[in-house]
C-alpha cells in the first residue's frame, strides 16, 4: 500500500518545512506546490500560513488559488487550514483594513484582546501552549481531527488575530487566553482549521496530523 | 467579540474570575561546533555532550520550546547550526529558536529553511537595528526574537553586551529593548550575564524592568538553580517564559518537576503526559 | 638586517597543534636576568609540534594519575600536622589556581595550609573581591605580604625601561614568597599550582615534582640583578639599603638544604586543567570571573587581580610577537576546550589589543610619560618580528596568516 498523499499549498507565505516534516513523520508523502491542477486533484490539502491576512489573500489571488480552494470545498476534499491558513477560511478579517477571506466558514477574524477579562493588559501575540477544550460534551470530537485527543491536552499557539465563526456549530475546540475564549479548532463538512500549529505541538499535534492523513 | 460569558475553569478549583498566566519552559542549548557546551558568565565553556541527545531528552520530558545558540558564530562570522537544526527538525516537533551570528536576512532565511521557527539576533541588531525590521517584515514579528545580554552597571541600570558577553556597547538595556521592539521584534530573550551559569536565581529586577516597558513576551534566561527560581522571576519579574540551561544539562532537575512546581503555584503550563 | 633580538630563533614558526610560536621564552632565573641575556625558547620537534603539546599528550596517555596522587598522599602524610601548626605553605593570590590548590589540600587531603600572597602591584576591584572570598568563603588562612612600594615601583620602572619586563619584580617576589615564608614559619613543604614547564619550559622539568632551587635561592644577594641592574649598584645610586631588598632576597641555598625546604608543584600530582580550577574555585571559594573580558584576550577569569598584569602581556607581545590571547588559546587547545581553528581566530581578534583600561595608572605607577612609554617599547621590537607600514607597526608573521 502506498503512502497517503498530502498536498501543501505553497503560496510563498510561511514556513512549510515544519508542516512537511510533521506529515512525513506520520508516514505521508508530501508535495509542496502552487499548481492549481495538482491541488485540485489532491486527496487532501493543507493550507498553511504565517503573517498578514491581506498579504496572504493577495498571494492566493495572484496564483489563482482562491477559486481552486473554493472548488476543493465543493468537492469535499479534506482541507486543513493551519494558523493564518485557518483564518483565511473565514469571510473576512479586520487586520489593517477589512479584507475578504475565502468565505468557506461563516464568521470573521478579529484581534486577540489586548486585555484580560480582569482588565489587565496581556501580551500580544498569544504565544505558548494552551489546553484544548470541547464545547459541550467531550464526545463532540469523535468525528473530527481531534478524535484521538483528550480534553485538556495542550497545543502550541502563536497568533495576534483570532477567528470567530458565526455559527457555534463550527467551533470544535476552544482554548483560553486571559480569560477570553479563543477558537482553537473550527470545522465544517470536511474543512478543518487549527489556530495552533499541530506540527509544533509535540505528540498531540502529530495525532491530529495522523487523523488528517487517514481521512 | 469572543463567545461571551464567563470562563468556566476547566477542572480547576479557581474562582471563576481568576485568570491564569501561561508560561513556557524552554531549554537553552549553547552550541560550539558539534558540542553542547555550558559556561559560567558565558565563559569557561565546558563540553557537555551531544546536542541532539540532550534536545531529544528534553523533548521527551515535555519541554515547550528549544533555543539553540551558536557561541562561536560571531568569531567566525556566521551561524553554523544548519545541520544541527535540520536533524533536530526530523524528530522534534516543538518550536525551535536559533541564534548566534545571524547577520542578515539571508542568514535568517537559511536558518529558517533548515527547520528553525524563529531566529534570535543580538550583535547584528545592535550594529544595525534595521535588520530587526527587515527580518520581521519578511518572516513576521513572531519569527524575530531580540536577544539581549545584560550586565548590571548600576542600581536599576544594565548595559547591553554582545558577542556572547565579550564586548560592551554602552547601550542601556531598557532603551535598547524599547527600540528593538518598536522595530518589529515579536519576542525578547533576556539573558543576565551576571547570573548565567551561577545557579543563584534570575535577575528578577532586570526582567521586571524590561517587562514593564514592552508588550511582547519576554523570556528570562540566566541563573536558574532550582524550580522555585522560576516562580520568582515569573510572579515578581513578569517573565512569560524561562530559558533553562545549567539546571537541565547537569541534570539537576527534570522538566516534569519544574512544570509541577509551576502548576502548584497556580501558573498555566503545557499539559503534558509522557507517552 | 632582520637580526633577531635576545637570541630568538630567526625564523618564526607556529605549532601545528596549538597556536604558540617558537619565539615563546622559557622562564628565566629573574634575579640573574640581564638585557644581554640570550633567551631559551620553547622547543619544536621536526613535525612542527611544540614541547607543550607533546607533553600534553604524555599527560593524557602515559601518566598514571592514580600513582601520582598516591605519591602526593605519601608526601603529605610525611608533613601533616595535627597540633594546629601549619604544615604546608601555598603561595598564591586567590585566583582560580591557588584557590583550587589551597582548598583541595585543606579540605580533601586534610592538610593545614597557610596561604601566602605576594601583593599585586595594584589590586583590581575583582581581584580584591576574589582575594577576600578566598578566605571568607573558602575558609583559608592567609598572609598578605606587600613589599616596600617605593622600591617596588622603582624596580618595576627599571625593569620596564631596561628589560621591557615590568612584571619582573612581581615574578621574583612570587617565586620566593613561598620558601621565604616556609623559612619563617618553620614549615618544610611549599606547594605551588602548575608547573610552567607544562607551557613550554624545558620539558624535562615536567618529570620532577619540585621546583629547581635555582629559582629561589642565591649566593651573594648584592650580586643579584633586578630591573637589569646589580643590587649593589642600585644601593650606590639611589636612596635604598640592602634591608629594603630583603623581600626580594630568597633564603640562602644553605638554609634551604639544612631545613629541607621543598617546593613542589601540585600539577605534578593532580592532572592540571585551568578551566576545571575555575569551576572548582567558583563552587568552593566564591571566585567570580570578571564581568568583562581582559584586554588582549578573550578570557574573563585568568589573572585578573593586577592592573599592571596587562602590561606584562603587552610587553611579551612586543618582544616575542605573541599576545595574551595566544597564550590562553594555546592552553585551551591542548586541554581540548577549543579547536585550533577557534584559537587562531581568537588570537587574530584579541592578541594585539592595546590595554587602555589601566594605561594611565601604569604610567603613573612607573612615573613615565606616554611618549616615553612608546619610545621604550619600540626599542624592543626585533626587526625579525616587526616592520613599519604606513606609520603602523605590524607583525611579519602571525598564526592567522600562516593558517590561511
Amino acid at each position: 500500500m502506498s503512502a497517503p498523499e498530502v498536498v501543501v499549498i505553497d503560496y510563498g507565505v510561511g514556513n512549510l518545512l515544519s508542516v512537511q516534516r510533521g506529515f512525513e513523520h506520520c508516514g505521508a508523502k508530501v508535495t509542496l506546490t502552487a499548481d492549481p491542477e495538482y491541488i485540485l486533484a489532491a486527496k487532501r490539502v493543507v493550507l498553511p500560513g504565517v503573517g498578514a491576512f491581506g498579504n496572504a489573500m493577495q498571494a492566493l489571488e495572484q496564483l489563482c488559488l482562491v477559486k481552486v480552494i473554493r472548488e476543493l470545498a465543493l468537492r469535499q476534499t479534506p482541507l486543513l487550514g493551519i494558523c493564518l491558513g485557518m483564518q483565511l477560511l473565514l469571510d473576512e478579517s479586520e487586520e489593517f483594513a477589512v479584507t475578504a477571506g475565502l468565505g468557506l466558514i461563516p464568521g470573521r477574524v478579529i484581534q486577540v484582546p489586548k486585555e484580560t477579562m480582569l482588565g489587565e493588559s496581556q501580551k500580544i501575540p498569544h504565544i505558548g501552549w494552551s489546553s484544548l477544550q470541547p464545547l459541550g460534551c467531550p464526545d463532540s470530537w469523535r468525528k473530527t481531527l481531534l478524535q484521538d485527543i483528550c480534553p485538556g491536552e495542550s497545543t502550541y499557539f502563536v497568533h495576534s488575530f483570532m477567528a470567530v465563526p458565526t455559527n457555534p456549530i463550527h467551533r470544535i475546540a476552544e482554548c483560553e487566553y486571559g480569560g477570553h475564549l479563543i477558537a482553537a479548532t473550527i470545522g465544517r463538512d470536511r474543512i478543518t482549521g487549527c489556530q495552533f500549529h499541530p506540527e509544533k505541538s509535540g505528540e498531540v499535534g502529530l495525532k491530529i496530523l495522523r487523523q488528517f492523513i487517514i481521512q | 467579540m469572543a463567545s461571551g460569558g464567563c470562563v468556566i475553569r476547566f477542572g480547576k478549583n479557581l474562582n471563576e474570575w481568576d485568570v491564569v498566566k501561561n508560561i513556557r519552559l524552554i531549554a537553552r542549548l549553547d552550541i560550539k561546533g558539534p558540542n553542547l557546551i555550558k559556561g559560567i558568565h558565558l565563559e569557561g565553556l565546558r563540553v557537555i555532550g551531544s546536542p541532539s541527545e540532550h534536545a531529544l531528552r528534553y523533548y521527551l520530558q515535555g519541554v515547550d520550546e528549544l533555543i539553540y545558540m551558536d557561541c562561536v558564530a560571531s568569531l567566525y562570522g556566521r551561524n553554523h547550526l544548519g545541520d544541527i537544526v535540520s536533524s533536530a527538525a526530523k524528530d522534534i516537533f516543538v518550536p525551535m529558536t536559533v541564534g548566534g551570528g545571524i547577520r542578515s536576512v539571508e542568514d535568517a532565511t537559511q536558518i529558517l529553511r533548515a527547520g528553525a521557527d524563529k531566529v534570535a539576533v543580538n550583535t547584528a541588531a545592535v550594529a544595525n537595528p534595521l535588520l530587526i525590521a527587515e527580518i520581521a517584515r519578511r518572516f513576521g514579528s513572531q519569527c524575530m526574537v531580540l536577544s539581549i545580554e545584560a550586565k548590571q552597571v548600576g542600581p536599576e541600570r544594565w548595559e547591553v553586551y554582545t558577542e556572547n558577553g565579550r564586548e560592551r556597547t554602552s547601550l542601556d538595556v531598557i532603551e535598547w529593548v524599547k527600540r528593538g521592539v518598536s522595530m518589529g521584534a515579536g519576542e525578547v530573550l533576556l539573558t543576565s550575564v551576571d547570573r548565567e551559569g551561577t545557579r543563584k536565581g534570575f535577575d528578577t529586577a532586570l526582567v521586571k524592568a524590561v517587562t514593564a516597558e514592552v508588550s511582547v513576551p519576554v523570556i528570562a534566561s540566566g541563573g536558574m538553580g532550582k524550580p522555585k527560581d522560576l516562580l520568582e522571576v515569573v510572579c515578581n519579574g513578569g517573565a512569560d517564559a524561562v530559558a533553562m540551561a545549567d539546571i537541565l544539562h547537569y541534570k539537576r532537575a527534570e522538566i516534569g518537576e519544574i512544570r509541577a512546581a509551576a502548576e502548584a503555584a497556580g501558573l498555566g503550563v503545557r499539559h503534558y503526559e509522557r507517552t | 638586517m632582520k637580526e633577531a633580538l635576545f637570541g630568538l630563533p630567526q625564523h618564526v614558526i607556529f605549532c601545528r597543534q596549538c597556536v604558540i610560536s617558537n619565539q615563546r621564552p622559557s622562564s628565566t632565573v629573574e634575579f640573574k636576568h640581564k638585557l644581554e641575556e640570550m633567551k631559551a625558547t620553547i622547543g619544536f620537534d621536526n613535525e612542527g609540534v611544540c614541547d607543550a603539546c607533546r607533553y600534553h599528550q604524555v599527560k593524557e596517555k602515559q601518566i598514571s594519575w592514580e600513582k601520582r596522587e598516591q605519591s602526593l598522599i605519601e608526601l603529605l602524610d610525611k608533613h601533616r600536622r595535627s597540633d594546629g601548626g601549619y604544615d604546608i605553605i601555598v603561595p598564591g593570590s586567590g585566583g582560580k589556581d591557588s584557590a583550587y590548590t589551597s582548598h583541595v589540600l585543606k579540605y580533601k587531603y586534610g592538610m593545614n595550609p597557610l596561604t601566602v600572597t605576594w601583593a599585586p602591584h595594584k589590586y583590581t576591584e575583582i581581584g580584591w573581591k576574589n582575594f577576600e572570598n578566598w578566605m571568607h568563603v573558602g575558609g583559608i588562612d592567609n598572609i598578605l605580604f606587600t613589599p616596600n612600594g617605593r622600591l617596588h615601583r622603582y624596580l618595576t620602572q627599571q625593569a620596564f625601561l631596561n628589560l621591557l619586563h615590568p612584571f619582573q619584580p612581581f615574578i621574583v617576589g612570587q617565586r620566593i614568597i613561598g620558601p621565604l615564608m616556609a623559612a619563617k614559619f618553620g614549615v618544610n613543604l611549599v606547594m605551588y599550582g602548575e608547573n610552567q614547564a607544562e607551557y613550554g619550559n624545558n620539558p624535562d622539568e615536567n618529570y620532577k615534582p619540585t621546583m629547581d632551587r635555582k629559582f629561589f635561592s642565591v649566593g651573594n644577594p648584592e650580586e643579584m640583578i633586578l630591573g637589569g641592574k646589580l643590587i649593589k649598584n642600585i644601593i650606590a645610586e639611589k636612596n635604598f639599603s640592602l634591608n629594603d631588598f630583603a623581600p626580594y632576597i630568597p633564603p640562602s641555598a644553605d638554609y634551604l638544604e639544612r631545613n629541607e625546604v621543598e617546593v613542589h608543584y601540585l600539577g605534578y600530582y593532580l592532572k592540571w586543567d585551568p578551566q576545571e580550577c575555575y569551576y572548582y574555585a567558583v563552587e568552593n571559594t566564591g571566585f567570580q570571573a570578571n564581568s568583562e573580558r581582559t584586554e588582549g584576550t578573550y578570557s574573563k577569569y585568568s589573572s585578573i587581580d593586577d592592573q599592571i598584569d596587562m602590561f606584562h602581556y603587552y610587553t611579551t607581545l612586543i618582544k616575542f610577537g605573541i599576545g595574551r590571547a595566544t597564550y590562553d588559546a594555546a592552553q585551551e587547545i591542548r586541554n581540548g576546550k577549543i579547536t585550533r581553528k577557534e584559537g587562531v581566530h581568537l588570537a587574530q581578534k584579541y592578541d594585539q589589543e592595546f590595554p587602555h583600561k589601566y594605561f594611565k595608572q601604569f604610567l603613573e605607577y612607573i612615573d613615565i610619560t606616554e611618549d616615553f612609554f612608546h619610545e621604550t617599547v619600540d626599542k624592543f621590537r626585533s626587526s625579525h618580528l616587526w616592520f613599519r607600514e604606513n606609520g603602523e607597526w605590524r607583525l611579519r608573521h602571525t598564526v592567522w596568516q600562516e593558517s590561511q
